[in-house]
Formats: C-alpha cells, structure tokens, sequence
C-alpha cells in the first residue's frame, strides 16, 4: 500500500527500453542502482553534494543527478543512461561523433554526463547557441578540458543538424 | 554519500500524505530531494520516514486566483516549470529570472518551489524574493488550512512554520500592478552559484520592498531604507542616501567566502542594485 | 611533411605524427564503456569505508571495533595496532631528523590531521560498510593543533612527529652566483616582506580507488588501481609488506583525471592489501570526494619572506634572495622533493645569475601534500613572476619591456641556469608578442579608459612559465644525499602478431593524455603503416613487463619518456622486421624499407611481405631458417642522460626539457564589490615537436581552467582547530562553464635538441595563469592606490581589501635605491 511506510519497496524502472522490477531499499540512490544492480557503468559518482553532474541522465526525458534522486522514485518510470544513446549496432550519435571530432573529452570520466545533459538540450532545443549550451553543462563539471571543446562539440551538433 | 535505512511511503492525495505526516514521528516531505537527498547522505539528517509527495498533482498547478490579483504557485511546481509557465511571465516574470539562476538545469528539473522554500538555508534564492514580493504560504494540516506571511513563514534557519504534520500547499504571489518593477541583485560564487549575500527588492505604487539575504538566518527586510523611499523618489542619490547604514545595522556571519564587513558592504551595494533596477524596470 | 632536428638525427614527421590524429580511446569513452576502477566488480567483494579522525591533532586511545562486526554482513576491520605489527613504516625520502617520521597505513598511535584514516571496516554492501563505520569506537585524546607553517618552528608549537624531534621536514641554502656582489652592484633594491602560494589541488572528478584481490596459494595480490605513479607506489608499498614487488602486481585501464593528485595513494593500497590477505576476499574501496579533500594530495603552500631583488638602473635583474616556508601537511609521502623541485626552474624564465634561497619544510596538522599540476614549479614561478611585476611596477619598467629584457634570449639556448639546469630550446620574446597579439595589447589603454566609463577597473597581466619535465631522480640526493635514486625511465614493447596486427604495451597511466592514440602515431611512422593497425593496449599492467621503477605519468613526460620508449621498441622492431625480410628475400636488410603496411624490397615495391606474413613466420612457420628468425617482440627502456648532480654545490641538470607558456589576461574590476571578470585570455604554448597539436592544445586548455580556478574560487581554508573549511564541491568551488573567459590559443614549436622526438614533455603550465591574473589584478588597481597583490589566491574578498584598503599591502613593499 503506498500508504505505507516501508523499508523497501518493489520498483518497476524502465532503462534503456528495458523494464526492470526489482525489490529496492528505500536508501539506494538511483546512481547506485544503475551501477551497482543493473552493472550499467557509464553513470560516473564524482562528488557526494550533488554538485558534480558526472551521474546525470535522463529521468522522464529530463536530465537530472542521479545521486540526488532515490531510485525507489523512479518507480514508473523511463530512465535513459550513457549507454542507450548509441545505436544496437554501436552507431554513435551525432553528438558522440562530435565530441570526438572536437576533442571534447580528456579522460572521460565527466563524458557521459555531458553527453546526457546535451543531448537532452538538443531535443529541445536543436540549433542552441553557445550561451545556451553552457547553461545546459552549467551543472556537469569537466577538470580536463576547461569546457571550451566540450562547447564546441555541442554548437557543431547542433549545426549538423542534431541527434 | 549513502543513506541510512530509511521507510519510504508515496500517497495519492494531500490528505494521505499529511496522514502519513501526521502519524510517523520524524517523518519529512520529500519534494524534489535535491536538498534532502543529498543532506541524508552526508548524515547530517536522517529521518525515520520519507513522504513522496510525486504523485501530488494538486501540488503542481500554477493558475491565477479568481480576481486574478494572485498567482497561485503549487509547491511541487519545479524550477523549470515555473521558468517556462506562461503565467508567471505574464504575471511576476521576476519569479522565472530568479529560479533560472538556480544551480544548474538538472537541480531545477528536480526542486520545486516548496522545496526552496522550506529549506530556508539562509542562501536560498526564494526565501528573499518570497519577502520582498509580499507572499503568502498556505499550509494545510488534519486542522484545515491557514495562510501565513512570508515574513511570518520563514522561522530560522533550515525552519518555517510548517510544524510537524502539516503540508505546505502553494505560495501565493500578487500579480504585478502597473508601475512595478522586480529585481534581485547579489554576489554569487561563481555563475549562478550559491549566493554570498542577496537583495530583493520591487518598487511599485505601494512603496519600495527590499529584503536581504544570507546576511541572518531568515531574510531581512531593509526597513529604514523602505521608509527612506516612501516618498516615492527613487533616483540614483536617494535610494544611495537612503541605503546609508543598511550594513552597520546587520550582524552576519564571518566565512570562507566572506568577512562579516565584506557582506554588510555587499548587502548595501545589493539593496541600491536591486531597487536601482527595480525603479528602472518599474518605468518600463 | 617537415623534417625536425634534434640530437638524435633527423626525424621526419610523417604521415601520423603531427597530424591531430582522432583519439582512439573515445570510441569507449563516448558510450560509457571506460573501465573506471569503481566500475570494476569481483564476486564476493567487500566494501570498504574508512573511521577518519574528527581531530586535527589527538592521541588514540582504545579502539573498539567490536559491535561494527557484530552487525550482520560485516566482513572484518583493520586497525592501525594491526598494521604496525604486520607492516613497516613507509620509506622516508627525508633525511633525519624528517626521515624519522613513521608513517604507516592507518593512524598508529595518533591522529595528525582531520580525516586520517584511522580504522577501516569492509562489508558486504557500500551502506553496511557506511553503517559499521558508525559503530566503531575511537577514544581520542586532543592535542594543541598548528595549522600554520610559519608557527610549525615556534618553541611552542604542537609536534607532530616526536620521532623528528620537531616539525622540519628539510631544511637547506640554495645559493649560485655571487649574491652579495649583484646587491652590492644593484642601483635598486626592492624588498618584498611576504608572498603567499595558496593550498589548492586540481580536485580529477574521479577520487582515487583500487579493488585488490590476494592469491593465497601464490602469495600475490592483484591491485586493479588508478594511482598514476605505479612505480614509485610499488617501491613504497613493497618494503613496508615486506613482500618483493613481483607480488604486487598493478593495474590501471582508465583513470578520471589525475595532474599529480593521485601519486600517494599508497597507504590506502597497503590497507587494501592488509585486509584482502586477512579476510580471504576481494576488497574494493573508494574515496568520497568529501574524503579526498580532507586527506588527498594538497599542493604545497608556500610562504617567501623578505625576498629582496636586485635591479640595475636600466631594469636588467641581477639576482634575488628569499627565505621560502613550505607547509607539507601532517605526513611527508613524496614530500620533501618539492623542496628540490623547485630548482629545475630556480631563475623562471630569467638570465639573472645570482640567486639564493633557504628553503625550509614544516610539517601541519593539515592534510598530507603530494604532486598537484606544476607541483613546486609553479610555486617557484609564481614568485618569480610576482617579483618582476612588482619591481617593474615600484620602479616605473613597462612590464612586458622589463620581461622582453631579462628573459633568457633564443640565441642563447641551450642555456645553462646559475645551477646547472639547462634550458634545452625556446623563444621566449616571440612567445610573448604572440600572446600581445592574441589580446590586442595596442588596444588595451584604450579598452582601460572605455571600461572606466563604465566604471570598471581594467587591467592586463602577463604570466610566464616554464613547464620543466622528465625529471632527473638523482635530485633527489640534494635533499638527501643517502638516497639511492637518480635518473629516469619507461619501458614500451612493441610487437608483431601472428596476424600482422602490432602490439603496443606501455608503463604509463594516462589519465586522459590520450597516449593510445599519440603512442600509436609514433609506431605507425616508423612501422611505414596506419594508426588503424596500431594497437596499444589500455593503460598499466605490471605484469605486463613494460615498466620499469619509474613507470607512471606524471610530471610532464609522456612525450619524451613513454614516446622515447616507444620509439625505442618501434625502431628495434623496424629492424628486426627488415632483417626477416631481408631472410625471405634473401637480400640485404638495408634492401627493405616498411611502407603502407609491408616490408619491400626498396625500388620493387611487388617484392612486399605483408606484416601479417612476417608476424606468421615468426609465430607459427619458423622451420627452415639458418640461422634464427628475430623473434618481432622488442621491449626498450628509454633513459633519458643524466648524470648524478653536484651535492656541494646543487649543481647539475634536473630535467631534461623545459617546455614554456606565456598567459595573458584582461580582466575588469568592479570598484564597489571588488568581483572581477577574466574578458579576454591568451596562451602561447612551446613544447617542441607536437606529435598530436589537438591533444596539446587540450592540456593547455584544461590547465588555464585549474589556474582560474586557483585564482578566483579554490582553496583549502582551514580553521585555527585544523578543520577544512572546504571539504567538498559545495564550498570548494571549482569552474563551471559559464565561469569560462573566451580563450585564444597558439603554439610554436621549438624542438628540443635532447630527446628522441624532439618533444618536450608538457600539461602542468597551467601555473600562468595564476601569474596573470594576479598581474592583471595588480594592473588593474594602479588606478586605486597602487596595491600589491602578495597571494596567489584572490577572491572577490581579497581585491576588496586591496581596494579599502591599498596602503596595508604597501606596507609589503620597499624600495632603497643607490
């Protein structure tokens, strides 16, 4: 009953396409689920504050930290990681390629988060100048790079034509 | 980083979840979670229950009182929403300026006005504005309802008047009347980052506002400035003439970022920015 | 293609190398499919989380860990009684008394600064661990804390280490030149009371980690890790276990960043190891970033008192005199080498010849300081920049004049320092009008008088700096002449497959240099084939037998160490491959040359072996040779020359390459708060022959962003009680995005005459831009009493003093004039 207070709870989470149920304590961070239960890696912990953004992916097609998130929230809803960007068959998209084409990543550590909090600027936002892509990656922190080929990578996706 | 073990309970109605607040001792209201996740995993609080209050819809409205001389704001309604609603811009677009200077997109994707609100961290970006613009707080319990001004709703730090079993329901904002101007000027560590001291302030045919943050635990209203201003004259050498001493008369804290006399200084060139853009935007 | 001349002959740059070649490891970076330590899992591991001391500086008491392992899933802890039974102090690089400070794996006996790891519970699950940690016990005694290093020598002052008798790490004169003849000979004499380097570190996003699994039967462990520096963290960690390093073996793949912050972490290795022996299971552990800012990696703080600068009439410098105070933290890991460090660039960019420094080492009840991008470099260079500003501001010099000057000239490089540095090749003036050009330096007086009508203060720094790399460990003896390192070295193999595939290993650690890929344009080059044919495996094995005791990344070398070894084995291969051609063909090797994927007869390109065919041959088809085939498996040790430097007189050559970036800045002050924004930035970076131009310019980059950072925003403040007042992204605030100036890059390239390639090493010149942006800052409140800016760190607080208050940070400053 959802009235209820309980320790644990069963969740359905649909990630990447796939739905997961599982039975969660209400403590587990979305960010340790992906990682931990469902082994999907690419979601990075860089910080303890929710500063950092290296967790961030989209929650009901908004991006948002998943360490800031419980996964038992997530109940019923679609979760997508760095891992359902690219095609079945390993196609990147063209914010991927674009990234790679401006050197936009260092050690990629960061990557996956600025790959999805601009991805989920260029569905709403295809042609974004570069005022409003640094206001999209404002809250995904980058060490290597000092931001400015990051930028780049996302105003040329944009300019290709988007995702 | 980790949270302790924690019960988690998600109701369909306001009336369940403050039941549900009611009856569990420790219980907290979990909006957005950007504050209160990440406050449970550093341990520095750790309630025994958490009510999900994401399935409120009645909580994520945002719609004009019947007169229309009131914006009524849910207190689930999120950042973005509220930077995106057609009602806000029409009505108190001061509201959409500030909440999109909040942290970063994801933390505005996720915390809600309420959340803001109720946390009343002295470096909060509503707490001010809510005073200066004059709002009110409904918070309903098992007892019914009751509405509480700002001033009266911000308590102490990391305290308003929600008391345990209670929902805060919506904030209430007056519409901009012709002749008004918004505007929150202040120091920040870095862009839109957490706020080293603030000012909010609205100029309008009812007088001069001004409250000032993270300069105490709640925010202060400016009042010697704002009768100061009363008469109406709102040039650069009154509102400067009128903010004289507006900082001897705080007692903020010393930190990392800042010295008690570097934030009264910035609390006064804050109020004079503020009113300053406030008149400016009033003429327009 | 351009041909570069270095030492070694004449290198052609070909095909691949030069060219900003797409980097292979983004294809698995993209998708999320990097291995991350904490991404690494084993069956039936245990998590483990640290007890850390709430005291800055306290005795232990007792310890009881008993009802953390009553709670179910709770695997085991270890104390620090444990580890002084089971292991020794780690090496010391200090001689005594510094060298008798004990260091062990977990707090033994005391506690020395806030967040010492002091128990360590490991659990089934990342929360239990979390829980058991609350339930263990620790009686501490507190003891007076001094967290200021300046204070460390006082009678009074809290001692650290009773075994050191007192808290001086090392203590030594630096002196070359004649001194006191170039104060005599000095028409002005500029006296500084005190400059000031902040604590700060580059914060990589990924914390540091390791999952170590022990083979019993073998007595082995296996440390899937991402410490940058495997072979300096072996030889500590191996002694101390009192196992030989074959049993240590170390693995990286891909690392979240590193700029020296991830060289010390061996303590936690070892009780890593300590715990996966005695609870008979994998042990996986990582740092939580509140963790790593209370205990990881700070750079070194670095006081100078009373400096006083000689200068003639006409702004020609002659020397300078300073008594620097180093504050290493609570525990000396790599430390004292910054006190030698420094040394590589004791006259920054400078030909002034008479130099002298005390360099003094204390040790704080603060957190331990390691490497951190420009480690002690920058520090030395920052002095020597602020020096230049302010003597050229007291007396009158044009600040790009007076560098123009004194800098070291093209015409003399290679240029030997007063100490015996030798600054192998660089154009230091050409350097500096391109970033005048990049800035539009003819512009900015009037840029000055139009943000002034907007009532914004302007101003314009220049910061130089000199990028020292390929270290000369025999420095090491300067500070302590007992030691028994000196040189340096990495290790490359590079083979051919039986499917002609080629097969690169290195002993380095990238943590986003991106050496797969510029490793692989060096092999293509000289191999005559693609890049696409080049693999190189991912990161570090030790197992591998591609690494040597210097193994790792750090320190500004990759380009000469890990490319010069891979050029080394590359070569070796060439050769060998040229030989079995010359065995099938029946010619003279000096017949064959390798191109577009073959080995061919030279002027009869149909006579061409694939390499799959050599790699076939060798491996499987080996019958019928008269003599034997090479076996196309080559390792190489690079080794760069050095000899052991002078110990009387602190004398000889300390690196071998000296890569250079001059930043720029325009910057505008707000009069009335004191905030600032950085409106315009260059930098102009020199790193000799650029085996991939994009790659440098993303260091470059990266390394402006950690300078602004440390300018505007980071710092690890602490309180009088030794608590960190920043210990997590919350209020250690690091750039965003929207914090970024637009940036102008450029680069030349001088080659180094010295290396294999021509390269230099390079990454940690970031320290320019601290330099510039206090210089602009300076600039900028000419206008506003003429401060002196004496901290590295300058936060909108610290220029609204200066702007209250200009006559207090005069009072720093002294001119006597002849």
């Amino acid at each position: 009953m959802s009235t209820t207070p309980t320790t644990s709870r069963t969740v359905s989470i649909d990630v990447n396409g796939t739905t997961y149920e599982r039975d969660l304590p209400a403590s587990r961070l979305l960010v340790h689920f992906l990682r931990d239960d469902l082994d999907l890696t690419g979601t990075h912990v860089g910080c303890d504050t929710g500063s950092c953004g290296a967790c961030t992916v989209h929650l009901d097609g908004l991006a948002v930290k998943s360490c800031s998130v419980l996964a038992v929230q997530a109940d019923g809803a679609s979760v997508r990681t760095v891992e359902g960007l690219a095609g079945d068959s390993g196609e990147l998209t063209a914010l991927q390629q674009s990234f790679k084409d401006h050197h936009g990543l260092q050690c990629g550590y960061c990557t996956p988060g600025m790959l999805m909090s601009a991805t989920a600027l260029l569905e709403r936002n295809p042609h974004p100048t570069e005022h409003e892509v640094k206001v999209a990656l404002q809250g995904n922190l980058c060490r290597c790079t000092g931001y400015w080929n990051i930028v780049e990578a996302v105003v040329a996706a944009g300019k290709g034509g988007g995702s | 980083m980790l949270l302790r073990e924690v019960e988690y309970a998600r109701p369909a109605t306001v009336e369940e979840a403050i039941a549900l607040l009611s009856e569990h001792e420790g219980a907290r209201a979990l909006a957005g979670g950007q504050t209160l996740v990440n406050v449970m995993k550093a341990r520095a609080a750790s309630p025994d229950v958490l009510v999900d209050l994401a399935d409120l819809d009645e909580l994520r409205q945002i719609s004009f009182s019947a007169d229309q001389s009131v914006l009524e704001i849910g207190a689930m309604v999120t950042s973005t929403e509220l930077a995106a609603s057609s009602e806000v811009e029409v009505a108190r677009p001061i509201l959409a300026e500030v909440v999109s200077t909040i942290a970063d997109l994801q933390v505005r994707n996720r915390g809600t006005v309420g959340g803001n609100l109720c946390v009343n961290d002295p470096t909060n970006h509503l707490p001010p504005l809510f005073v200066a613009l004059g709002a009110t707080m409904t918070i309903r319990s098992t007892a019914g309802e009751r509405t509480v001004a700002a001033e009266d709703f911000l308590l102490g730090v990391y305290t308003t008047a929600v008391e345990e079993g209670e929902l805060l329901t919506k904030v209430s904002v007056p519409t901009r009347k012709p002749g008004t101007g918004d505007a929150m000027e202040g120091i920040t560590l870095g862009a839109h980052g957490t706020y080293v001291v603030n000012a909010a302030a609205t100029v309008g045919p009812d007088g001069v506002r001004v409250a000032i943050g993270c300069v105490a635990a709640t925010p202060v209203r400016a009042t010697a400035m704002e009768q100061a201003l009363a008469g109406g004259d709102v040039s650069e050498q009154a509102v400067r003439t009128a903010a004289a001493g507006l900082g001897a008369s705080l007692e903020p804290p010393s930190d990392v970022h800042a010295s008690a006399d570097y934030r009264r200084h910035l609390a006064e060139v804050s109020a004079v920015r503020a009113v300053l853009k406030a008149a400016e935007r009033a003429k327009g | 293609m351009t041909a570069v001349e270095t030492e070694a002959g004449t290198l052609q740059k070909g095909a691949a190398m030069g060219q900003s070649v797409p980097r292979k490891e983004d294809n698995r970076l993209v998708q999320g499919q990097g291995v991350f330590v904490d991404d690494v899992k084993r069956h039936g591991m245990g998590y483990l989380h640290f007890v850390r001391s709430p005291y800055a500086h306290a005795k232990i008491g007792s310890i009881d860990v008993s009802s953390a392992l009553e709670l179910p899933g709770v695997y085991g802890t270890l104390t620090g009684d444990e580890v002084a039974i089971l292991t020794d102090p780690f090496f010391q690089i200090a001689a005594p008394p510094g060298g008798h400070v004990k260091d062990y794996a977990l707090a033994v006996g005391k506690v020395r600064y806030l967040g010492e790891p002091v128990v360590a519970v490991v659990a089934e699950t990342r929360e239990l661990a979390r829980d058991a940690a609350e339930l263990v016990w620790v009686d501490y005694e507190p003891l007076a804390v001094v967290v200021d290093a300046r204070r460390a020598g006082d009678d009074d002052a809290p001692v650290l280490h009773e075994e050191a008798g007192g808290n001086m790490s090392y203590t030594g004169v630096w002196e070359w030149g004649d001194v006191d003849a170039a104060f005599a000979e000095a028409d002005h004499v500029v006296t500084i009371k005190e400059l000031h380097f902040d604590r700060f570190n580059s914060t990589p996003l990924e914390t540091d980690g390791a999952l170590v699994e022990y083979n019993r039967g073998t007595g082995q462990w296996t440390i899937t890790t991402n410490n940058q520096f495997p072979g300096f963290a072996a030889i500590m960690m191996g002694p101390a276990m009192r196992v030989g390093l074959d049993k240590l073996r170390i693995v990286t793949q891909d690392i979240g960043g590193g700029f020296g912050n991830k060289i010390t972490s061996h303590p936690q290795l070892v009780t890593c190891c300590l715990l996966a022996r005695k609870l008979n299971r994998p042990i996986q552990w990582t740092e939580w970033r509140t963790e790593f800012h209370q205990s990881m990696s700070h750079g070194n703080e670095r006081w100078f008192h009373d400096t006083e600068v000689a200068v003639k009439a006409d702004g020609t410098l002659l020397g300078f005199r300073s008594k620097a105070i180093d504050d290493a933290g609570a525990y000396l890991r790599y430390e004292p080498l910054g006190g030698v460090i420094w040394a590589q660039v004791a006259p920054g960019m400078y030909g002034w010849r008479n130099l002298r420094l005390e360099f003094t080492q204390m040790m704080t009840n603060k957190a331990p300081v390691s490497p951190n991008r420009g480690y002690s470099r920058m520090q030395h260079l920052w002095f020597t920049e602020r020096i230049i500003d302010i003597v050229a501001q007291e007396l009158g010099f044009d600040p790009v004049e007076i560098r123009k000057k004194n800098y070291v000239q093209p015409e003399q490089m290679p240029y030997e320092t007063p100490n015996g540095c030798v600054y192998d090749s660089g154009d230091y003036p050409r350097s500096l009008d391109l970033v005048l050009e990049l800035i539009g330096y003819d512009r900015i007086e009037e840029r000055r008088h139009d943000a002034a009508a907007r009532g914004k203060l302007l101003g314009f720094g220049i910061g130089s700096t000199l990028d020292s790399g390929t270290n000369n460990f025999g420095q090491s003896q300067l500070l302590n002449p007992e030691l028994q390192f000196s040189g340096n070295n990495e290790v490359a193999t590079v083979k051919l497959d039986i499917f002609g595939e080629v097969v690169v290993t290195l002993g380095t650690t990238p943590q986003g240099q991106g050496h797969e890929t510029t490793a692989s344009q060096v092999v293509a080059d000289i191999l005559g084939c693609s890049v696409d044919q080049v693999h190189v495996r991912a990161g570090h094995d030790s197992y591998w037998n591609s690494n040597a005791g210097f193994s790792g990344t750090y320190a500004s070398q990759f380009a000469v160490t890990g490319l010069g070894a891979a050029k080394g084995a590359a070569d070796l291969l060439a050769a060998e491959m040229k030989l079995l051609a010359s065995m099938v063909f029946q010619c003279s090797p000096d017949d064959i040359e390798l191109a577009e994927g073959f080995a061919r007869i030279k002027g009869n390109p149909e006579a061409a072996l694939p390499f799959m065919a050599l790699g076939a041959i060798v491996n499987a088809n080996n019958a019928g040779f008269p003599v034997d085939p090479p076996t196309l498996n080559c390792r190489y040790v690079y080794r760069p020359p050095f000899d052991v430097p002078d110990k009387e007189r602190k004398f000889g050559k300390l690196t071998l390459t000296y890569a250079m970036q001059i930043h720029g800045c325009v910057l505008e002050i707000d009069p009335e708060t004191g905030v600032y924004e950085i409106v315009d930035y260059a930098a102009v970076d020199d790193c000799g022959v650029r085996i991939n131009p994009q790659i440098v310019e993303g260091q470059v980059m990266g390394a402006t962003a950690h300078a602004i950072g440390a300018a505007i925003w980071e710092t690890f403040s602490y309180d009088e009680e030794g608590n960190l007042l920043t210990p997590n992204f919350y209020d250690y605030h690091v750039p965003h995005a929207l914090d970024m100036p637009p940036l102008k890059t450029a680069a030349i390239e001088s080659p180094s005459p010295f290396t294999p390639l021509g390269t230099k090493g390079m990454g940690e010149g970031g320290g320019g831009g601290i330099h510039c942006i206090c210089a602009a800052i300076q600039d900028a409140l000419r206008a506003a009493g003429k401060p002196i800016v004496s901290d590295s760190h300058n936060p909108y607080h610290r220029v609204w003093e200066l702007l209250q208050h200009p006559e207090r940070s005069r009072e720093n400053v002294e001119v006597r004039s002849t």
